[in-house]
This record gives C-alpha cells, structure tokens and sequence, in this order.
C-alpha cells in the first residue's frame, strides 16, 4: 500500500473519537463521522481498487456516490467509499 | 414525386431489416423506416439468448435456420456458443423437462438429459439443489445490443435506403401502391411490409386488418462486471429465468417477467414485485449472484397472438401488403423469418411454410391488450 | 409506509419543502442516502456542528418539524401513483403518496482530458465536501481545473487548510466573474468574497491561468503532473507555450448539471438549457406528471439560494393540489416566495453559467481519451460508432455500452452528446438523453431478493410447448 508520510487532515478542525479499520493488508487510522474515502486519503491511500475492463487503477472521484469509482468490498459487497461511514474494526478491501 | 419504391417496410426490427435484405438481394429498391434507431425496440433490447431449448416444437426448424444466420453473423453481433444447461429443481419439473426436451430433440435440436452430479462438474457455482438438467452444446447468446449497428451495416452495404428517427403517420392504399405519410415527407410504394413489433396494430387497422396482437412487456437486468461465476447459459425448465455471464463479466438476467406499459405510450416499466422474484430464482440457481450489483432493469415490448406463431405473410384482402412479427423468442428465429417473407414478397416459394396471418380474419379479437 | 408526500432528497430544497409540509399539516417523509439532511451543499460535518451555520439550522428545524426522516436510504426505484422503493438499514421498504417532490440536486459535469482517470484526480465538488464536511485536504500539492467561481473558493480552501496550490487553470478570464453579472444583481458581499479568494490566492504566490485548460494528467498509480494549455475564448487549443505542474492531486469540474433520473424514470417531460438537461415545471414547480414536483438544482440549476424557496414552493403547490391547503391561502404564500425567487434564481442561473465549459472543450478531447471511465471507452470508440450512424445518445450507449457502466452515464453522458453534436451537428434535443433505468443507484442482488424459499416462489405457467 503505497502512503505518504503526511496526513491530509487540516490541523485547526475538531475530530472526532480516533478508531482503526483494516484496508487489505493494513491498518488505518480515522476518526468517528468520517468517511472510508476520506480516511483512506488522508491516510495517503489513493488508489482503491482496479477497473475491471483493464485494470486500471481507481480511486475516490465525486464523493457524492455517483461515479462508483471509489467501490471497495465490505462483507463482500460493493460499497461506495465514500458514502461509508468507518467504524472501529471495520475490514475493508480493495476489488478488481 | 420520385417512382415508387417496391418495397416499403414499417420497423426496423431484424424481421423488418432481414425481409428488407431479401427483398433487396431480388433486385427490389427498398425502403426501411424505423421510429426510433434501428434494432432498438424489442430486437435491440432482449438478453440475446440463442437458446434451442427454450424453441417451441413446431418452430424448431426455423430455429435451426435462424440460430445458423446469427452463428455466421459471429463477432459482428456478439455471437457466442456456450452450450446451455436448462435446469429442474424437483421431480415434477424433471419429469417436465425430460419430456418436453426429448420433443425437441426429435425435432432436431442436439439435447440430452445429464444428471445433476454432470451439471456440478460443468458448473460447480450452481445450486446443489439440481436434480436434473437438460443440456444443448449449441446454445449461446449474441450481444441483443449491438443488433442496430449490424443491420444498419448490411442495409448501407446492401443499399436499402434507412430512415431512423421517422415515425409513420399513414398508411392509405392506392390503385397502384400504397401512400405512407411520415413526420418528414410521403412516400409511395408498389408494396408495405408491417414489421413494427407491438406498434403494429395501429398500422394494421389504417389497411383494415385488426388481429388480435397482444403485447408482452418482458423485464431484463442486468449486474456490473463480476468475477467469473458461470460459463454456460442457464435457464429454468419453466422458462422464468434465463440467465448468462458474458464476455465482459456482468450477468444478464431474463425470464420474461412482466413489466407493465404500452408501446403507445412509449414507456415500458419495470413491476418491482415481478423483478423481484425474477432476482431471487437467479439468486437462488447460482447463489454466488447475491453479491453482484444489480445495475441496469429495463422492458421490452414482444408482441404476440394467441397461438403464440408469427404472424407471416400477405395481410387478408390486401394485396401487396405484408405483416412479420408476432412471435416469442423472435430474436432468434427473426432473421431467418425475415428472410422467408423477403421471398415471399419477391414472388418466390419460400423454403419453409410461413404463418398465414389469415388464421386470425379481420375483427377476430380486439386490437392490443396488455397481458396480465 | 402511505404518507401525504413522499421527497427524495433532504438538501436546500427537499428539506424546506418537508419542514413547510409539515407546517401545512401533511403527513411527509424526506428520504435522503446521506446520513443526515444539507445535501451536497450543507453537508453535516464528520466532526462537531458548527452552530448558526446555514446546514445546521436546517437540521435542527428538520428535526423539530414531525417530518419522518428517512436517511441512508438508497432510493432504487420510483413508480407513478407515487410508490418510491428503497433499501434502508433493515432491508427493503416501499414509501407511497397520491405526491412526489423531487429534490435530487446536482452532480458535475466534466470534460475528459487524457489522464482524468488516474487516482488523485477528484471532482471539483468532491473537493469542498472534503474540504468543508470532512475537513481534509485533497493532496499536499494541489491543482484546481475547470471552470466558474468554484475554483476560487477551493483554491483558497485549500491555502487556509494548509495546503499548496500549485495552479489554478481556468477556461474562463478571471475579469469574466466579476464583470457585469454580480454587480448587477447587486450581490456585493459575493462579489467581495470572490476578490478576497484572489488575494489571498495571489499572495500566496499561486498561478492563476486564465483562458487555459488542461492538456493531459500524467502518473501511473496516481496523479503525479499535469500539463495546461491556452484556449480561445470557445475553447479551442491556440499556440502558446504548455506548463506543467507538480502535483499529487487535481480538483476538476467544469460547473454543475441536474441529477434527473428520477424526473426521467418517472416520464416528465424534459428540456435542454444552459447546458444542461432539467425537467419542465411550472412557476410553481410541478412537471408534466400530475403530483409530480421537482425543486431545488435536480430541476435545473439555480444554487442554494433559490433551492430552499423552490423547495417551500413545491410543498404549497402540492398541499394545495391535493386540497390540503386553500387556493387563497396558497396564493398569498406562493406570491411572496415567488418574489423572493426571482432576484435568487437570476443569480444562481449567472453564477451557472460562469461555471458553463465554453462550447470547443469537448470537441478538442484528444482521440486516445478516455471518454466513459467505467467501460474504458475512448474518443475514438465513441467516434467510429458516431460514424457508423450512431447519433442519440441511447444510439451510442447501445453501439459502444457508453454510459452502461455503473456510473449510469451520469461522469460521460455531457462529453459524450457534445461528441455527438461536434460530428453530426444534430442539437441537443437531437441527441437527446439516455433513458433513465432502474435501479438508480447500483444495488446488490441479495438486497433486492432478501430473504426467500424456492418452494414459494409464485411459477407461472410455463411457455406453451
């Protein structure tokens, strides 16, 4: 899992409770009310998955749940990224 | 005004463009108009199934005809052999399909039963509640979608003239022809082919013909890209689900569940308690499907008659004029259908017997009604 | 579930039009797939609600109203009469109401340019929601492209979250957005935020390209550079020397377009203007289908200032329609949100069309780009079935499968008409919109099935043999 060092959460804004959920192989960091999308860039997670005609990388894109570009499997099942709210322990993983 | 053509034919659908083509192979200048794009009402929006099963008996012959057309057509249309597995889940439905199978194939279709142990080792990911299954190595499927673009290549090639986009207003027979009035200009013709699908009956009754056309509103959908879970055609002895993962990974779901709207108003819609039980066979043959994303539900117009035959041949007391249409599992059997009314037309015998639409005399029943 | 009115949507507009539902008497219910009401605009923040803010005044009276808020709802088919299926968190549920208020907002339009697949490349509205709802920034180092006076403000956004921009590349002249329409309109205070967006943005150094566009976005797992160009002022590419930028993120979009899928599968009557499709109301927001009412951006876009009085409006309309609420009574309240409507929606409609890509953008789309992200469809796939007779947009998406992908169309079907017309010359209303198909969003099977026993699954007579 590619990431950079710094995280993308502006300094002066309140958070939430910090909890941790799981993306493939990794443990990442959010904080309560946020979003797996926006969790996982802040993080400096960007690629999400491939798409599934050429296995082009793919990642967060309208943040509305419009553009299915940010789906990631929960349970199993297609979710959008960005219309996830994280919770503690969540697993998420990246698909095709 | 320019010379009349010699054949005008009403709908762009395969039989409509597949006669057009005969017609034009026998030297005749034709024209198509289509309202909408060509192939895009029921030819363009089915599954694309090519299944001999699901053939009825005294069809079967045409099927084989039909199915060969789509086989050449090849890549052009998507075409795929798959082989197809026809599925029964106790042992009424078993005795069902064993019966109705070996009919089919007597007449003709390469069909045998296998037991369910042969159906896991094909397809591991169906319902181990399989008790028998029925199974047709030339079944397959070709992309319904890609029907309009076909057609249209071989009209240019061919050079049939094609209006899209032109609605017919009129169809009003003269001494020498026939005067067909569209939204853009009049036309005139020797001869009309009706081949407008569930528009038909409208048209019918401007040349005083009104069968008893009744119209189908079949439901399709259709899941996003999946990882590979099924690699034959998959249906259900009844026929409520048909089912197929294509080239590209979505699985394409049919049945012939209904829908409800009407061709004059334009808009078919999906009926979710109908879908929804549509979805659940599917979920229920291949369970791996729960998973996938429905993407796209959408309706098709199929109309039929009573008896459930195409309609195929010269209207009844009106000379030179023609109607094709009317038939369930058309996409399959359409081109060469098409082709049979094409030589019809040009004054020829066709190969195999047509379907007189005399059997069905003017106001023998009341013009489209929808089917509950 | 039968209630008085059923709306889709709890933006601006759904929510006003549930709260004055409920002040009328009607028995509502506003469903919404976000976890909370504001929509796109008045997102709820992740963290702590800011009080007095514009979205947070809008929750509260939601929440006092007796509205039944029905949220993190995916709403997958609606049906005349009105029947509006959904999936909630406890499965299936069916909402009906003799009325319908569409208030489904808006979502971007966008110009493909080679490279905008690569992950770092985000909406420019994907932008302020991480900005102002989730408090994050896009990247480190930050391009933002596209068009319209949202530019400016996620350009300083980013700057005040502690972010760098790197560039802002704009197709429009900055002179364009305060020029006539503003001022006009007489919306100083908009007019001066704008100008302190620049200069906060000129202090910090960052460039401004006005009259530009982008080029192509190179990276291979993500965004990493991206190249502008100058344009004419429709559009097309003119000589002059190409920039690059240093990137990890690029925020693009080139202004905002109706989300009609509802209003489409629902069959009113639609019509192209401003560059976009909307469908047709009345002054008082209804469509061409009886008890149907569209409000807010979802019925054309007139932003967030008109959005709550579109909204107030079509809930009157619709009490009164169904003889809820008295012809006098509604005219006297319909008058006076009218008047207020009218200097709103003349300056949300200016603000739009600042935000309008100008006409040769798509045209000049590189052959090799990727135009339908979904099914991986470039230009010239889209071209050679527009050559082969391809020339409605339901025409093209059966040729080539553009705009059948999971997105529905909705990121490609604008570039795709535009390509389209640039070849045929056929107009807008040739070219015409795909047709809506359920579900509207994509929705896994086993939600729809639930749970279920094959022995009591209703066979209907078989085909006859």
């Amino acid at each position: 899992m590619a990431t950079t060092s710094t995280d993308l959460r502006m300094a002066h804004a309140s958070r939430g409770r910090a909890m941790q959920f799981r993306f493939d192989d990794g443990v990442v960091t959010a904080y309560e009310g946020e979003t797996v999308a926006a969790a996982l860039l802040a993080g400096g997670v960007r690629r999400l998955g491939a798409n599934p005609e050429d296995g082009s990388p793919r990642g967060l894109f309208c943040a509305m749940g419009v553009c299915q570009e940010c789906i990631v499997l929960v349970d199993g099942v297609l979710v959008e990224a960005c219309r996830t709210i994280v919770r503690e322990g969540l697993v998420v993983r990246s698909a095709a | 005004m320019s010379a009349p053509y010699d054949l005008l034919v009403i709908g762009g659908g395969i039989m409509g463009c597949a006669a057009a083509l005969r017609a034009a192979e026998g030297g005749m200048r034709v024209v198509v108009i289509e309202q909408a794009a060509i192939g895009s009402g029921a030819s363009g929006v089915n599954t694309g199934t090519l299944s001999l099963q699901i053939k009825r008996l005294k069809l079967m012959p045409y099927a084989l005809k039909g199915y060969a057309w789509w086989k050449a057509a090849g890549e052009a249309v998507g075409f795929h052999c798959v082989g197809g597995l026809t599925l029964a889940f106790n042992a009424q439905e078993a005795d069902i399909l064993s019966e109705r199978m070996l009919q089919k194939r007597d007449a003709g279709a390469p069909i045998e039963i296998i037991s369910a142990n042969a159906v896991a080792d094909r397809e591991p990911a169906l319902s181990r509640r399989v008790v028998a299954a029925s199974w047709c190595p030339a079944d397959g499927y070709a992309n319904a979608s890609r029907t309009g673009m076909y057609f249209r290549h071989l009209l240019a090639e061919a050079g049939v003239e094609a209006r899209e986009h032109t609605r017919v207003d009129d169809v009003v027979r003269e001494s020498d022809g026939f005067v067909v009035t569209t939204g853009a200009d009049t036309l005139r013709a020797r001869r009309v082919l009706l081949a407008a699908g569930g528009w038909a009956p409208a048209l019918a009754a401007k040349l005083g013909y009104t069968p008893p056309i009744r119209v189908r509103v079949n439901t399709v959908s259709v899941t996003e890209r999946v990882p590979r879970v099924v690699d034959r055609l998959i249906g259900h002895v009844t026929g409520l689900l048909t089912l197929k993962q294509k080239d590209n990974g979505t699985v394409v779901i049919g049945g012939g569940w209904q829908g409800r709207g009407t061709p004059d108003e334009g808009r078919g819609e999906v009926v979710p308690e109908r879908l929804l039980i549509n979805l659940r066979l599917a979920q229920f043959v291949l369970p791996a499907l729960g998973t996938a994303r429905i993407v796209r539900a959408w309706t098709g117009f199929e109309a039929n008659v009573p008896d459930f035959y195409p309609l195929a041949g010269v209207i009844p007391g009106v000379d030179n004029a023609y109607i094709l249409g009317c038939v369930r599992g058309g996409y399959t059997i359409g081109p060469y259908m098409g082709r049979l009314v094409g030589d019809l037309i040009l004054g020829n015998e066709p190969e195999l017997p047509l379907f007189d639409p005399k059997r069905y005399q003017t106001n023998a029943g009341s013009p489209v009604t929808q089917e509950a | 579930m039968t209630h008085d009115l059923v709306i889709l949507g709890a933006g601006p507009a759904g929510a006003s039009a549930a709260i004055t539902a409920a002040e009328l008497g009607l028995r509502a219910v506003v469903l919404d797939e976000q976890q909370n009401a504001g929509g796109q605009v008045w997102r709820a923040p992740s963290g702590v609600e800011t009080p007095g803010d514009d979205g947070a005044r809008l929750r509260d009276r939601l929440r006092v109203s007796g509205v039944t808020r029905a949220f993190g709802r995916r709403v997958w088919l609606a049906e005349r009469g009105f029947t509006v299926s959904a999936l909630g968190p406890d499965g299936a549920e069916d909402y009906r109401a003799p009325a319908l208020i569409v208030a489904a907002g808006a979502h971007e339009r966008h110009v493909p340019v080679p490279g905008w697949t690569l992950p770092g490349m985000i909406g420019l509205a994907a932008a302020t929601i991480l900005l102002k709802s989730q408090h994050i920034l896009p990247g480190r180092r930050v391009v933002v492209a596209g068009v319209g006076p949202l530019l400016l403000l996620v350009a300083a956004e980013i700057l005040r979250g502690g972010g760098e921009v790197a560039a802002v590349i704009d197709a429009n002249r900055r002179r364009d957005w305060f020029a006539t329409p503003l001022a006009l309109l007489s919306r100083p205070d908009l007019a001066g935020r704008g100008a302190g967006w620049v200069t906060r943005l000129l202090r910090a150094g960052v460039p401004i390209l006005s009259r530009h566009a982008l080029r192509r976005i190179e990276g291979t797992d993500g965004v990493t550079r991206v190249f502008a160009g100058p344009i004419d002022a429709d559009g097309t590419q003119i000589a002059g020397p190409e920039r690059a930028f240093d990137c990890d993120a690029l925020c693009m979009g080139y202004g905002l377009q109706s989300s009609t899928e509802v209003t489409r599968l629902l069959g009113a009557r639609h019509a192209y203007q401003a560059r976009g499709w909307a469908p047709v109301t009345t002054a008082e927001q209804l469509t061409s289908v009886r008890g149907l009412y569209a409000c807010g951006d979802g019925a054309g876009v007139q932003g967030v200032a008109a959005a709550p009085l579109r909204g107030q409006i079509a809930a009157i309309a619709a009490a009164r329609d169904m003889g809820r609420l008295s012809a006098s009574e509604a005219e006297n309240r319909l008058v006076v949100l009218q008047a207020r409507l009218g200097r709103a929606a003349r300056f949300g409609e200016a603000m739009a069309r600042l935000a309008t890509p100008p006409p040769n953008l798509v045209p000049s789309i590189p052959a090799e780009t990727i135009v339908c992200r979904c099914e991986r469809l470039s230009r010239a796939d889209l071209d050679a079935a527009i050559t082969q007779g391809a020339v409605t947009v339901n025409d093209l998406k059966s040729a080539t499968r553009c705009g059948m992908g999971p997105c529905g169309g909705r990121m490609c079907e604008y570039a795709a008409a535009g390509l389209i017309g640039a070849r045929t010359g056929r107009t807008p209303e040739q070219i015409g919109q795909s047709t809506a198909r359920p579900p509207l969003r994509p929705v896994a099977l086993q939600a729809l099935a639930g749970s279920f026993d094959y022995d009591s699954l209703p066979m209907i007579e078989p085909a006859p043999l």
